[in-house]
């Protein structure tokens, strides 16, 4: 039972991060990014080929950052133009072109035999136990220090700045703001942020395929920010962490309802999620902790 | 309140020795054992989704028959079934609830190639043995330390069918074409050691599957004078290649798989095309006793190949369990090949039966479903039944299951 606590807070850790990342492109600027999942493919494929390719594991979640910033950069200057809906779209049609490249480019990644061996850092050190010990401490003190850092960001001119670009960017931008640049910072930050992400779980569980980067797990970051509170860093993250209570808890509801076959109760769990997303949405709009807008210092 | 008290007394001397007897109820419940565990890892929705649900089922029912008839060493089998959501992703969650909070000893029914790679480390690092019906040749070729094995014949399997029924059909020389797939060069391989080990030759040609027209491959095909060809790809490019071939007035034997040339394809094309083009692919062995009583047991007429694998899993786990007087995952790595394969055991078609045997202190070889269900070392399967189809006056006939 401890094991699997300390591996579903890991993974919980691991879809803070994403949830943080999503929320600073969408809570904080206001631009629907569908695509998280391929920002994460891209940082856990790109930590994988970096070590397996010999470099120390700490090089390959730089590397991870690096790739998943240079995606972001792509992304905003390829699409300026785009807004809301549109950008979604495109986003979404995105994290599917690297999931197929991921498919298809077999040379590289080995294509749908995925990566497998992916060397888990001190694992032959700590053994087993010791390693998810580690591994969950590493990443809740990630998850604390990103968080930190984007509430310090939140909460300064430049988050202000990012916020009034989200509410009315024409306005932003007579009022001197560069909007285009705010736009492609904060994209670069968010998919860096996913790509961390995605290193950190390709070196967790040793094994990664294209098969793993389903547009679900963009959904499930989705609920986790608007459970959470769009628009807060720690609603992110608190959002993340009651996500995968809930997927995991379910698990252990069969007992309760004998009567419900095993493919009916899989289907229940999917309905429970979409429910619950409508009903927080329909009663707690703002999320469990809402955006709270600290007034600009008078100067 | 005093009337409450007095009228007490009496039930506490019923309650405290309704309470004493209780002390002794454990130690009765623990001649019994704790029920051994065993968990389901199908997927029940996403793309495996119109399978998982009777894989599951499956087992529920060979473990609801083996325990009304006793159990295995004295104690229940309780099945907890999880989804892998098709998604390697989710799948390695629900697997590490089956692992860390049930502590089962086994699991059956991954399907997805990814999942079953990402679940596979889990399974040996805790010692729960794994039974799959992935087929990417490369799960095997994990480092499993033989907690793992999979009923679905892989590529390697396939191909030698493909080369061993040209061989027997008398051809000589074997010319392979396929699409870029990730079966296909090891497919060639596997061909070409069947049709040289019958002193044939072979040789092979890649082509893009998007291509109208295979004008220029079919000259190289026919360059080759070839009297067996093998099709490795799709209906498609299968069809647009069947015409060209004809075309070029190729008269020598055609060779495909089932998913490619199907009803479809011999309904699209002139009769005299496809006539006499053979089709493999592997099969359940339908005349075995264990699938006749799989069709009874589930009330499926014509059961998935998923799920008669899953059958075939449940039933030598159990068996293996008994076999090695333990439920562990490590015992049953140990032992599921005396169960499976053994040389001088008597032939049984499930667990039931196989466990009174077992019981008398015999051993058992079990036939399954699937088809003979003997595993080599790396967890393959050695030999699988295919069913052999020819179009015959426009139909497809089947010639024979082997």
């Amino acid at each position: 039972m401890l094991a699997y606590l300390i591996f579903a807070l890991t993974i919980g850790g691991i879809y803070a991060l994403l949830a943080l990342s999503l929320n600073l492109i969408w809570g904080g600027i206001g631009l629907v990014n569908l695509g998280l999942v391929g920002f994460f493919a891209l940082g856990a494929y790109a930590s994988a080929l970096l070590t397996g390719a010999g470099l120390p594991v700490l090089f390959g979640w730089g590397g991870a950052i690096v790739v998943g910033a240079i995606a972001g950069l792509v992304v905003t200057l390829a699409t300026t133009r785009l807004r809301d809906d549109y950008l979604a779209i495109v986003t979404l049609g995105l994290a599917e072109v690297i999931r197929l490249v991921a498919l298809n480019e077999r040379w590289l990644t080995n294509g749908s035999d995925g990566i497998s061996g992916i060397q888990a850092p001190m694992k032959s050190a700590l053994g087993n136990q010791g390693f998810n010990l580690f591994y969950l401490a590493l990443v809740s003190v990630i998850v604390l220090v990103v968080w930190l850092a984007l509430r310090r960001l939140d909460r300064s001119p430049y988050g202000r700045a990012m916020k009034a670009i989200r509410e009315d960017q024409e306005l932003a931008g007579f009022a001197g703001k560069n909007v285009l640049g705010f736009k492609v910072q904060a994209f670069a930050v968010s998919a860096a942020l996913a790509g961390l992400a995605g290193a950190l779980y390709a070196h967790f569980q040793s094994y990664i395929s294209p098969d793993h980067f389903q547009p679900l797990i963009t959904i499930y970051i989705f609920l986790a920010v608007a459970a959470g509170g769009v628009g807060r860093p720690a609603g992110g993250v608190l959002g993340a962490y009651v996500v995968v209570f809930f997927l995991e808890l379910t698990r252990f509801l069969p007992d309760l309802v004998p009567w419900l076959a095993p493919a009916q109760f899989a289907a229940c769990r999917e309905i429970l999620v979409g429910l619950s997303l409508i009903l927080v949405l329909r009663f707690r709009p703002q999320g469990l902790l809402p955006e709270q807008i600290v007034p600009a210092p008078k100067s | 309140m005093m009337k409450n008290h007095t009228l007490n007394r009496r039930h506490f001397l019923g309650a405290s020795s309704l309470l004493l007897g209780s002390t002794a109820l454990p130690s009765f419940v623990w001649a019994q054992g704790e029920p051994i565990k065993i968990g389901t890892l199908t997927p029940l929705t996403g793309s495996g989704g119109p399978y998982g649900p009777v894989m599951a089922n499956t087992v529920k029912a060979v473990v609801d028959e083996v325990n009304a008839a006793g159990g295995v060493l004295g104690r229940k089998i309780e099945v907890i079934s999880e989804d892998d959501q098709t998604n390697p992703e989710a799948g390695v969650r629900a697997a590490r609830k089956l692992i860390d909070v049930d502590a089962v000893s086994a699991i059956v029914g991954t399907w997805a190639s990814s999942v079953t790679t990402a679940v596979a480390p889990l399974c040996w690092e805790s010692k729960t043995f794994l039974a799959t019906v992935s087929g990417a040749d490369s799960i095997t070729e994990l480092p499993h330390q033989g907690y793992l094995v999979r009923t679905q014949p892989n590529t390697t399997l396939q191909g030698r069918k493909f080369g061993e029924f040209a061989a027997a059909e008398g051809a000589k020389r074997v010319f392979f074409v396929s699409p870029q797939t990730p079966y296909a060069e090891s497919q060639f391989q596997n061909i070409t050691k069947a049709v040289e080990a019958a002193g044939g030759e072979t040789s092979s040609l890649i082509y893009d599957d998007k291509k109208p027209s295979y004008r220029s491959e079919v000259d190289e095909v026919m360059r080759f004078e070839p009297d067996a060809i093998i099709f490795g790809g799709y209906t498609p490019d299968t069809t647009v290649m069947l015409k060209e071939l004809y075309r070029a007035g190729y008269q020598g034997k055609k060779i495909a798989f089932a998913y490619a040339v199907n009803e479809k394809l011999v309904d699209s094309v002139p009769a005299e095309v496809v006539e006499g083009c053979y089709t493999i692919a592997p099969s359940s062995n339908e005349s075995s006793t264990a699938y006749q009583r799989l069709v009874k047991l589930i009330g499926v007429d014509s059961p998935d190949p998923y799920t008669v694998q899953v059958y075939d899993q449940i039933n030598l786990i159990i068996m293996a369990m008994a076999a090695a007087g333990d439920s562990s995952g490590t015992a049953i790595k140990d032992a599921i090949r005396k169960v499976s394969q053994a040389a001088d055991g008597t032939k049984v078609d499930n667990a039931v039966d196989g466990l009174k045997l077992i019981a008398e202190g015999k051993p058992v070889n079990y036939e399954g479903a699937s088809g003979p269900c003997d595993f080599t070392d790396k967890g393959d399967i050695s030999d699988s039944s295919f069913r052999y189809e020819q179009v015959r006056d426009g139909k497809l006939t089947l010639i024979k299951i082997a």
